[in-house]
């Protein structure tokens, strides 16, 4: 069983037996091989975001590991063997975490049965691994539990926004495979007939993006997903939906670019990408979940913007979001508002879907007041959508506190462990990146010392937060080596 | 009703066979009995897809190449739908030509009809994907160096079930024919209908 499945085993267990967890997950772009981590933060507190150091490390193969007085060997090879298996050295391996961990032994073993079905060696494996640690380990526990409420489903953010989708009457998706979006196509496509939605894998992502329009003119609720490469094939369309006002959600899963980039690494390298996409003038939105929990509401607010106001809506995610579990409400049960679109479809009455300058019937003009007339139309969805919309940002922390920290997207987690307990620091989380509301600016521009943070190189929140608010920082904190924030690197980063 | 003709004053040049696609197109609608109201007609960019502004059906006049991938998605959404499509050979044979192969493998049940003058007109005159080699156009005065596309071989060759024909202008009544069993035809049909560019057409002659 590969790190990642047994990884979220482990969640599992932790999570029944009441704690919070966050995890992180590397791994390289090869289908066998290379260094696979899994690591997991668990605490009776509700964790944001994995830690970078860790605790207690169970390395797989050779070289991970580093000598002193704590350094214990699992004759992992033997135990296999006695199996059947290598595969079976993970399951041994939870076993033994959870006799260090001190968890309920019974309940563990349940949950390995249940999450393994039918091969009756994973609870075999479980009691060796939990056996050795007894003789040879010591325990190491974490704060017990007091409150071991409903900790809801646990899933990834691909799996969430996908739920998220569903729940906000999407019944088309369309995708090519990209890492780190794909986890959307699986889960829907897996799900599709429970979901009742038309999912489908075309050629390319120009015919996801083209498809996906025609299926919204057809009076569909349509998504895709991508990451930066594929989307940059269908800016095409979405300058098509702009202008002919068919609205599609573009889910966008970032990697490190330029190019191929690193697939399985992270990075907030797109927002500028993203909101300045398609040629020509019009309106957009630019949406960022910052945690597992948005993006299940990313999924049916942007399915709701995008045919509410029949325009493209891109939801910005990253590999961190889009690979890495935590706990979620149900997301079946969640209270969930679903819009559909005005427009005129096929049956409801004539009209031409223009992708030229065209006239309210949408026959094709080159009349200069007419142009005028559609240009400012497109465009003044912009002026309704920040009127009416009160998706727009999240706040933390007081406001009277001395230093307020901006970002967008997966840096919540990092920014509220860091934070945590701090109340000279508030933090203001922007979820709605295009169009800006105004009063993103009344809150940033009532601290005196604001500090910026984002998972890339060139700041673009911060030169999107000049240009349109003329907002400065006094200090940047940035990162683009691939991988995330981690929590204490962040807050050395911060004092 | 006697034609399904918008307001719209069709701008084509005097003696275009874009006239004849025009017409056919019409009448093949009406003696087939299809209802208004479950035919969407999806245009590529070009001369031919302007038919977009001359014709009284829920239309949508999409982007160049793409106008395949946008009717595949209108019938996924919406199987009920007469859909076809109206284009020419450099957006469906060039800019689009994977998008057709795909849809042919689908065998998805849409209709194309590819008004064919080996040309890029519209942009007044370059080679185009089905230009035969060695033709002296504005943008190859040394000639072509590519075979053209062969559209009737390549599809069959991607998918043996979908229905291919080729036409001529040259024979208005054959044209109206093929596209009225192009649109009983259930599953992909592609109907290649030759013409030449009464503007431009001459450099390949």
């Amino acid at each position: 069983m590969g790190i990642k499945s047994a990884g979220l085993l482990l969640a599992k267990i932790v999570t029944e037996a009441g704690y919070y967890f966050a995890d992180y997950s590397e791994y390289p772009s090869l289908i066998r091989g290379g260094h696979n981590t899994y690591q997991i933060t668990v605490s009776p507190k509700e964790v944001f975001m994995a830690d970078k150091k860790a605790n207690l490390l169970i390395a797989l193969s050779p070289g991970h590991e580093e000598d002193g007085k704590n350094l214990l060997k699992i004759p992992l090879s033997t135990m296999t063997m006695q199996l059947g298996g290598q595969i079976y050295a993970n399951t041994i391996s939870i076993g033994a975490i959870c006799w260090i961990l001190d968890l309920n032994r019974e309940n563990a073993k349940n949950i390995v049965t249940g999450y393994y079905g039918d091969d009756p060696k994973n609870p075999e494996a479980f009691e060796i691994g939990w056996g050795w640690a007894g003789t040879n380990a010591k325990k190491n526990e974490i704060d017990k539990v007091k409150d071991n409420g409903d900790k809801g489903s646990i899933m990834d953010g691909n799996e969430a926004f996908g739920w998220g989708l569903f729940r906000g009457g999407c019944n088309f998706f369309a995708a090519y495979p990209m890492t780190p979006a794909t986890g959307v196509l699986h889960f829907l496509a897996k799900n599709q007939d429970k979901f009742g939605i038309k999912v489908v894998q075309p050629e390319d992502e120009i015919a996801v993006a083209n498809e996906a329009t025609g299926a919204s003119i057809a009076g569909a609720s349509a998504a895709v997903a991508t990451s930066g490469g594929g989307f940059a094939l269908m800016n095409e369309a979405v300058s098509f939906g702009g202008m002919i006002g068919a609205g599609v959600v573009y889910f966008v899963g970032q990697r490190p670019g330029p190019a191929t980039g690193m697939p399985t690494w992270t990075v907030q390298g797109d927002l500028l990408y993203s909101v300045f996409s398609g040629h020509g003038e019009f309106a957009k939105i630019v949406l960022a979940p910052g945690d597992t929990q948005e993006c299940w509401e990313c999924g049916w607010e942007s399915i709701n913007l995008a045919n509410k106001y029949d325009i493209p809506v891109i939801v910005l995610a990253d590999k961190i979001l889009c690979e890495s579990s935590k706990n979620i409400i149900d997301p079946e049960k969640g209270k969930v508002e679903v819009i559909k679109s005005k427009k005129i479809i096929p049956g409801s009455g004539i009209y031409l879907y223009n992708s030229y300058e065209h006239d309210e019937e949408g026959f094709s003009t080159e009349d200069a007041g007419i142009a005028k007339k559609g240009t400012e139309e497109r465009l003044n969805k912009m002026k309704n959508i920040l009127k009416i919309e009160k998706y727009i940002f999240n706040f933390y922390g007081s406001k009277t506190a001395r230093n307020l920290i901006v970002s967008w997207g997966s840096t919540k987690g990092a920014i509220l462990e860091a934070i945590r307990g701090n109340s000279d620091m508030a933090y203001l989380q922007i979820k709605m990146l295009w169009p800006l509301n105004k009063e993103i600016e009344k809150v940033i521009k009532s601290f005196k010392t604001k500090i910026l943070v984002e998972n890339n190189a060139t700041a673009q929140l911060g030169k999107l937060l000049r240009s349109e608010m003329g907002i400065e920082f006094n200090k940047t904190v940035l990162k683009y080596d691939g991988r995330p924030f981690f929590p204490n690197e962040l807050k050395e980063e911060l004092i | 009703m006697t034609d399904l003709k918008s307001k719209i004053v069709p701008t084509w040049c005097p003696g275009c066979q874009d006239f004849v696609i025009y017409a056919s197109l019409q009448q093949a609608i009406i003696n087939q009995k299809i209802d208004i109201k479950d035919l969407v007609i999806v245009y590529d960019i070009g001369c031919i897809g302007n038919m977009a502004d001359f014709l009284k059906v829920f239309g949508v006049h999409s982007l160049h190449g793409r106008s395949v991938p946008t009717a595949v998605g209108i019938k996924l959404a919406h199987p009920e739908l007469k859909v076809v499509v109206v284009g020419g050979d450099g957006g469906v044979y060039g800019e689009g030509l994977s998008h057709l192969i795909a849809a042919a493998r689908l065998n998805i049940d849409i209709t194309v009809l590819v008004a064919n003058n080996q040309l890029y007109s519209l942009t007044t005159g370059q080679t185009s994907p089905t230009t035969p080699k060695g033709a002296k156009t504005k943008s190859t005065p040394k000639g072509v160096e590519s075979v053209p596309v062969e559209p009737e071989g390549l599809i069959r060759a991607v998918n043996p079930e979908a229905w291919v024909k080729h036409v001529s202008c040259q024979k208005p009544p054959e044209v109206t024919e093929a596209i009225e069993a192009a649109l009983k035809h259930h599953g992909f049909d592609l109907l290649d209908i030759d013409q030449l560019c009464v503007s431009f057409g001459k450099q390949l002659l």
